[in-house]
């Protein structure tokens, strides 16, 4: 019923949609004597000291609430107020009070931040809505700028997200579906996507997938995650989180499914595949030679972010030979003086990039500038004059760890760093062999990946040679007219002529 | 409504990329130098004579694969020489395409160690191929065909490598054509139809492709052409590189071409032709995992697929690796295993169909 109602643009009593989920309480209705249902209160709460109880009518009434997750004001606003202007007799007439007779249902109702209103004699509860709510602002996630495009970002309230995808899609087909997960922490779970586009199959799917979680706690998107994607023991994200609405929205309108919790500004899409986690805003906003050219460029860092060390590795260790007779000499008598294999030298840089990457995230901003230079310029440099690390060494695993941030996701970037590792050992033993090798497993292992029951590799592998136009490159707009096949989108089609008054111009010019 | 269901049958595409990838693999580096020996300058010829007379087999293959369109070519066995029979027959298969994919093993290793890495064990190198293999197969015939069909954009690099090498290439050691006559010709389509033997893949999985028969033969043929086009274009271009007194001495002529070449930026492109080589050696023998892993299943009738490939995998592994680097009996075991491919790939297929035949046409009698 609630999610009918949200439907009918019903969007503010948060109340309402959370009706559904108290019909599975259990049921204890409450007594005439006042003291007695106070009484099962405090101990439902194990009387905690948060839970305030004000006596009203000499005693003869309380209300009661949770002190931290009250506004005082809307206390006054929504309660007192309506009293002492004199436009209600009694409490239980104020207009956006709720009446129950049930004690158990109160429980989860105190917790969401109601005030609940109980008289002497009278086994009527009467509940208002007074929730304090803090936000921050809609402000660009930090994880994923763009140039050009919308600003906005989710936050930690799922209301306001699906607000920011409402207000994106005005469209009656657009379906949200609660979730509660979390069988202590009661996480407020929503997907959403558009009926009539995603693939019914797939919103089951996912849906009994959400369903048979039965864990305590749910924090996060990530959290449920590895949960429900197919193949947890991928390093490869399979389903793909972003912060931003217009990302999400996208997603959505290609008959995607999202997925939302309270308390997380993080959204998972699903099903993924792995050229969308290289695709950003940014792309469809610059023009199309540009968007083309910026695509190209970050695919081409997949390549150099796990195939560059091992690839030098090999050349070094294995096929001198493959350098040309001017490129001889510099590179020999760079990593001449050099005491360790080349194989550990790798190790240790990508260790030290590493090492600098993380605690450049977990220090203060002001600290973590320091150790930008610490690292990148005192290190950089002084592993080189003490001969630890050949300088070539150096430039290739900054070169790496560069192109590994150039991933729109920093779920795929960290999993591309963690990528070079077998690739660097398996190119330090068998030198152009290994990375055959590697990438052979990797590429059987993307082919293989599914996410929801979608090939993960998609539009390559299986190919699709209509879906390559967003892949590698990215066409005009209006050369896009299929929704991508890899989601199994109900409709196919995602416009109609769009230029076709180029033709009408040139016909009346004719004229 | 649901598109997932329907998705399990191989789309054309995917069928022709199959074929195409099963057939270019080992065979390609000494395809060259093996014509030549045969037919010296005329070893072109021998090959399109080769692929020529392969349409005949491949349409035999089509006529059996017709006659039972939901069957995969095992089942097809048992349908054809009654249950017991035709698992005894589906084993020689089996054995038949474990000992195929040995050699294909043992030729890739030799030829590694041969070019890239000569201190490596044979063991390591023919284990990290073979788990390759199994990872890929054990994913099932649909994750084979996208994987092929996307790899094959390496075939159009290969390509690249060779047709830059044409600049040096002189028609006239093609000349004079058909010198010593017919019969060393002849001789060496024996050796051109030998490159060709993954073929048999379209038989075994013909019923998981989508399309009427007739398209399904067409793919046949394109697929089988554009493999006898490939061949003939890296045979001339060798041919016309090296003279017909050099190509007696060079057994991977490809690779000593791309040798020569110097770039500013890289030098010897025959390392990165073989790093590519790779990549046509795993699918080919992939399919051979496959084939072998399918029969398992089918003749023993279990119900989870990946422990038959398991099974595949190290019949194929272990006993290469008695054998190693030793080429005398490798040679051996390679002739031997030609000759069980013209057994098993073009003699017996004729009997399969003329048997399938008569008892068609008897239960028809019966049933009249």
């Amino acid at each position: 019923m609630g999610f009918l109602r949200k439907l009918l643009g019903n969007r503010d009593r948060i109340e309402d949609t959370s009706n559904k989920n108290q019909g599975q309480q259990p049921n204890q209705p409450s007594s005439k004597k006042l003291s007695e249902n106070v009484e099962y209160l405090l101990n439902e709460f194990k009387r905690t000291d948060d839970l305030k109880i004000r006596a009203m009518n000499n005693g003869q009434a309380v209300l009661m609430y949770f002190e931290p997750l009250v506004d005082q004001e809307k206390i006054q606003q929504n309660i007192f107020n309506p009293l002492e202007m004199g436009h209600v007799e009694h409490i239980s007439e104020i207009p956006n009070a709720r009446s129950s007779e049930n004690l158990e249902e109160m429980i989860p109702t105190l917790l969401r931040g109601h005030a609940i209103y109980m008289e002497d004699g009278s086994s009527t509860i009467t509940r208002f809505n007074v929730t304090s709510v803090f936000n921050r602002n809609v402000e660009e996630p930090q994880n994923e700028k763009i140039v050009r495009g919308s600003h906005d970002g989710f936050i930690e309230n799922l209301m306001i997200n699906l607000n920011l995808i409402r207000k994106k899609i005005e469209h009656r087909d657009l379906v949200v579906k609660y979730f509660k997960v979390g069988k202590k922490t009661n996480t407020n779970i929503a997907i959403v996507y558009m009926d009539g586009i995603a693939d019914p199959e797939i919103v089951q799917k996912l849906e009994k997938r959400i369903k048979s979680i039965s864990v305590d706690m749910i924090q996060s998107p990530g959290y449920l995650e590895e949960f429900i994607e197919d193949n947890p023991y991928s390093p490869f994200p399979q389903m793909l989180n972003t912060e931003r609405p217009d990302r999400v929205v996208a997603n959505i309108m290609e008959g995607r499914i999202a997925l939302m919790a309270e308390g997380s500004p993080t959204a998972l899409i699903a099903p993924s595949t792995f050229f969308m986690f290289y695709q950003a805003s940014d792309d469809y906003n610059a023009r199309w030679y540009t968007g083309t050219f910026v695509r190209l460029v970050r695919l081409a860092s997949f390549i150099i972010a796990i195939g560059m060390p091992a690839f030098y590795i090999a050349v070094i260790s294995f096929h001198y030979e493959v350098l040309p007779d001017e490129l001889l000499l510099p590179v020999k008598s760079s990593i001449n003086e050099i005491a360790y294999p080349p194989i550990l030298e790798a190790l240790i840089m990508v260790v030290i990039i590493e090492l600098i990457r993380e605690s450049g995230i977990r220090l203060p901003s002001p600290v973590g500038q320091t150790i930008g230079i610490v690292g990148g310029l005192v290190i950089g440099d002084a592993v080189v004059r003490a001969g630890l690390v050949s300088n070539l060494m150096v430039i290739v695993v900054a070169l790496t760890a560069i192109a590994s941030f150039v991933v729109p996701s920093n779920e795929l970037s960290t999993t591309l760093r963690l990528m070079t590792f077998p690739l660097i050992i398996l190119a330090g033993t068998f030198g152009f062999l290994g990375i055959v090798f590697g990438f052979l497993f990797l590429t059987v292992h993307l082919t293989r990946l599914e996410s929801f029951g979608v090939p993960y590799f998609a539009p390559v592998a299986p190919l699709n040679i209509n879906d390559l136009k967003d892949t590698f490159v990215r066409l005009p707009l209006f050369m896009m007219k299929k929704r991508p096949k890899d989601a199994h989108p109900l409709q196919e089609k995602a416009m109609g002529e769009s230029r076709e008054w180029v033709q009408h111009e040139q016909d009346n010019n004719k004229n | 409504m649901s598109k997932t269901t329907i998705k399990t049958k191989l789309s054309r595409r995917q069928y022709f990329f199959i074929i195409v990838q099963t057939e270019i693999g080992v065979g390609i580096l000494s395809l060259p130098y093996d014509l030549h020996s045969q037919a010296k300058q005329d070893g072109w010829i021998s090959l399109l004579i080769g692929g020529v007379l392969l349409q005949i087999v491949l349409l035999v293959i089509w006529l059996i694969a017709k006659r039972y369109p939901d069957k995969d070519f095992f089942q097809i066995n048992e349908a054809v020489f009654s249950k017991w029979i035709g698992k005894g027959i589906s084993l020689l298969y089996i054995a038949y395409f474990s000992m195929v994919s040995m050699v294909l093993l043992l030729l890739f290793v030799r030829l590694i160690s041969l070019w890239v890495l000569p201190q490596t064990p044979f063991w390591i190198l023919s284990l990290l191929m073979i788990l390759v293999c199994l990872y890929l197969a054990s994913g099932g015939i649909n994750v084979m065909a996208r994987f092929y069909t996307f790899v094959s954009v390496l075939l159009i690099v290969l390509l690249g490598f060779v047709v830059y090498s044409l600049k040096d290439s002189q028609i006239v050691f093609l000349f004079p054509i058909l010198n010593d006559g017919w019969v060393p010709v002849i001789k060496g389509a024996n050796e051109a139809v030998l490159s060709f033997f993954g073929f048999i893949i379209s038989l075994v999985i013909y019923s998981k492709v989508e399309g009427s028969p007739a398209q399904r033969l067409r793919t046949i043929f394109y697929a089988h052409w554009f493999v006898v086009l490939f061949y003939l274009f890296t045979v001339i271009t060798s041919f016309t590189f090296f003279s017909t007194v050099e190509m007696s001495f060079i057994q991977e002529p490809l690779l000593y071409m791309l040798k020569s070449f110097d770039f500013t930026i890289v030098a010897r492109l025959d390392l990165f032709f073989l790093s590519i080589w790779v990549v046509n050696v795993a699918t080919t023998l992939t399919t051979y995992v496959y084939m072998t892993g399918l029969g398992l299943t089918d003749v023993f009738g279990t119900k989870k697929t990946t422990p038959s490939y398991i099974i595949a995998a190290f019949i194929i592994l272990v006993p290469p690796l008695f054998i190693g680097y030793n080429m005398e009996r490798v040679d051996q075991f390679n002739n031997f295993v030609v000759w069980m491919g013209y057994i098993f790939s073009v003699a017996f297929l004729f009997i399969i169909y003329f048997i399938s035949l008569i008892r068609g046409s008897l239960q028809k009698g019966g049933a009249s």
